[in-house]
């Protein structure tokens, strides 16, 4: 469960996020869409505390995300912007890193790891140094590794770019799968069909600031767009307009 | 504490993979041994090469004093043609010492009177001053000799020529000779240390930014004090198996090379010596890991890494370079400046001077608060969001 309230950031001069609002509840898909450079990987590094907002709160299953750090980072699982990957370590040696930095050890970090591989069917590259690995394939192990503690909350930040067809519907289905154990999933895109796809929740940000937020049918009531595409084009447009 | 064992651990195995940087590391270990073996074996050389030889000395009108010519061959000097123009020989550097033995030489031997020799060289030139002097001993032998023989003759105790005796007491060792060698040692051995440490560092931190693993890393629940820690430590079994290697590579160069033959020196560097520098060095290998922990964090890339942390590693080590020239004693300040107090005491070891225990105290004790300060500095900078920028 994630609730942000009118988070903003900026760097220098450019106001990366402003008053960002919205809530991402367990048991559902919630997606940040927006163009590029819209402010969703900024978001997402707040609420994984690797940057501090300059005002406004966030809290992850009720945890301040400023308060307790440490708490929070325990209870989110998380595929950053950058995904590089240990490439003279193997898949499992990569995973295995992650884990014991979540204090597991022994059988039941073993257990998690062959579990996430067989689950994203890395059985072929378990054991193989990650150096040369495919981008569908360094995404898995990116996957795995961000999921070894099984957190109740995953952030994915644009977790289909660059994957072919098979991997994104590989991908798609894993995400399903998150909802279906009742985690709470955010993630970004600035792929519409993919958000329309997926989406419980869409919440579309456009230089910063939330433009609208609901279900795909309300946001087609919302515009009055037949639509999903139009309406998101709507919606940022009359943003724009306001701007 | 015990993620900073599982930060360790990974960068030990990541780095003990990346052979081709750790193998560069090791390199700058045997840099140091090879050099001071080159070098003290080209020394020995040229110095055997002088002493063998018998010396050539090229003699005007030899004829005219047949007595001193047979004293000179005695004394192991091969006595050869003179050119023509001795001035213009020396002058042009084709001898370096010329004798001339006049044509009034026999008549003032033989009246009793004091006869003159003339010696011929050139003084600003270094390389032939040895032989000039050998030369100049062995006519002030021929002098003393004879004078001696001609007092005993007339009934007189040669005793009355000699108003003073000098003995001369030279409080050298024979280590302390070849001690210009020996300086430049802890030069070398700051040297390796840093450059052991610089890899794996600069790959553990700017490199994982580079290559986009520092971001997730910093995603998992510890505090980054830990990862600064755990990443700087892992540089220290670097750091430290190239100080062994050094050290091993110095003694090996001590045991193996004939010094004593080259250098007519003996250089007391055995395992307690050895050991002892080993211990003294520790507290730089922290040092090293921490300098290089905070510059690496500092900067943007590998690449910037890479034009910085090689300097680091010279400026410590100059000083041991000065000293080879410098002889610096072991006051208590110079114990204050980390690296430079024990690369004084480096050189105390080797010369088997009495080392004081405070100083070794005060040296490691400054040095470690130094790179804890470092330390701690490094953490900070860590803990800001510039460490994920880069900028």
């Amino acid at each position: 469960m994630i609730e942000v309230l009118s988070l903003s950031k900026s760097f220098g001069k450019v106001k990366a996020v402003q008053n960002v609002s919205f809530n991402a509840a367990d048991g559902q898909i919630t997606g940040l869409l927006g163009p590029n450079g819209a402010g969703k990987s900024t978001t997402l590094r707040m609420l994984y505390t690797l940057l501090k907002p300059d005002s406004g709160s966030a809290t992850i299953d009720g945890l301040e995300i400023s308060g307790q750090p440490q708490e929070v980072l325990r209870r989110i699982g998380v595929l950053a912007d950058a995904r590089g990957l240990y490439s003279r370590l193997t898949t499992r040696e990569n995973i295995r890193y992650y884990g014991r930095l979540h204090d597991l050890e022994g059988a039941a970090l073993e257990g998690q790891i062959d579990q996430l591989i067989s689950l994203l069917d890395m059985q072929s590259i378990a054991d193989r140094r990650t150096e040369g690995f495919s981008t569908g394939e360094k995404l898995k192990v990116s996957i795995a590794r961000a999921l070894v503690h099984n957190p109740p909350n995953v952030l994915l930040d644009e977790p289909t770019n660059g994957l072919d067809v098979m991997s994104t519907r590989a991908m798609r289905a894993f995400v399903l799968r998150l909802r279906e154990e009742g985690k709470c999933v955010l993630f970004t895109s600035h792929i519409m069909q993919e958000v329309a796809a997926l989406c419980d929740q869409i919440v579309i940000i456009s230089q910063g600031v939330v433009a609208a937020t609901g279900s795909p049918d309300e946001l087609r009531a919302q515009t009055g767009q037949e639509n999903l595409e139009d309406a998101f084009v709507a919606a940022i447009g009359s943003e724009e307009g306001l701007g | 504490m015990k993620k900073v064992w599982v930060i360790f651990q990974k960068e030990l195995v990541d780095n003990l993979r990346d052979t081709r940087s750790w193998t560069t590391g090791l390199f700058w270990a045997m840099f140091g041994p090879l050099i001071l073996g080159a070098m003290i074996m080209l020394l020995g050389n040229t110095m055997r090469d002088k002493l063998d030889q018998p010396l050539s000395l090229p003699v005007l009108g030899r004829e005219n004093a047949p007595n001193l010519v047979a004293f000179l061959s005695q004394q192991d000097i091969e006595l050869v043609e003179a050119p023509a123009n001795p001035r213009a020989a020396v002058l042009a550097g084709d001898a370096n010492v010329v004798l001339i033995i006049p044509a009034d030489y026999p008549d003032d031997f033989s009246g009793g009177k004091t006869a003159t020799l003339q010696l011929v060289f050139d003084s600003t030139r270094q390389s032939a001053m040895a032989d000039v002097a050998r030369i100049q001993n062995a006519l002030n032998g021929y002098d003393r000799y004879t004078g001696m023989l001609r007092l005993s003759l007339r009934g007189v105790s040669p005793d009355v020529m000699r108003v003073v005796r000098i003995e001369e007491i030279d409080t050298a060792t024979p280590q302390s000779q070849a001690l210009i060698f020996l300086s430049m040692l802890p030069y070398f051995i700051i040297f390796a240390i840093f450059n052991g440490a610089a890899p794996v560092i600069t790959d553990a931190t700017a490199g994982e930014r580079e290559r986009g693993s520092l971001e997730p890393l910093l995603i998992n629940p510890l505090p980054r004090g830990w990862i600064a820690i755990g990443k700087m430590l892992s540089a220290a079994p670097f750091a430290g198996f190239n100080l062994v290697l050094t050290l091993m590579g110095f003694a090996a160069i001590f045991q193996f090379l004939p010094i004593e033959e080259m250098l007519g020196v003996q250089i007391g560097l055995d395992g307690r010596a050895l050991f002892s520098i080993f211990l003294l060095c520790l507290p730089i290998v922290f040092l090293a890991c921490a300098i290089q922990t905070l510059i690496a964090s500092y900067t943007r890339t590998t690449k910037e890494a890479g034009t910085w942390l090689p300097f680091v590693g010279l400026i410590p080590s100059m000083p041991g370079l000065a000293l080879a020239f410098l002889p610096v004693k072991a006051d208590l300040w110079t114990m204050l400046i980390p690296t430079f107090g024990q690369q004084i005491l480096i050189n105390q070891f080797l010369r088997s001077e009495p080392i004081s225990a405070s100083n070794v105290l005060v040296s490691s004790a400054v040095t470690i608060v130094f790179s804890l300060v470092i330390t701690w500095v490094a953490i900070k900078l860590y803990e800001t969001e510039r460490i994920v920028m880069g900028r």
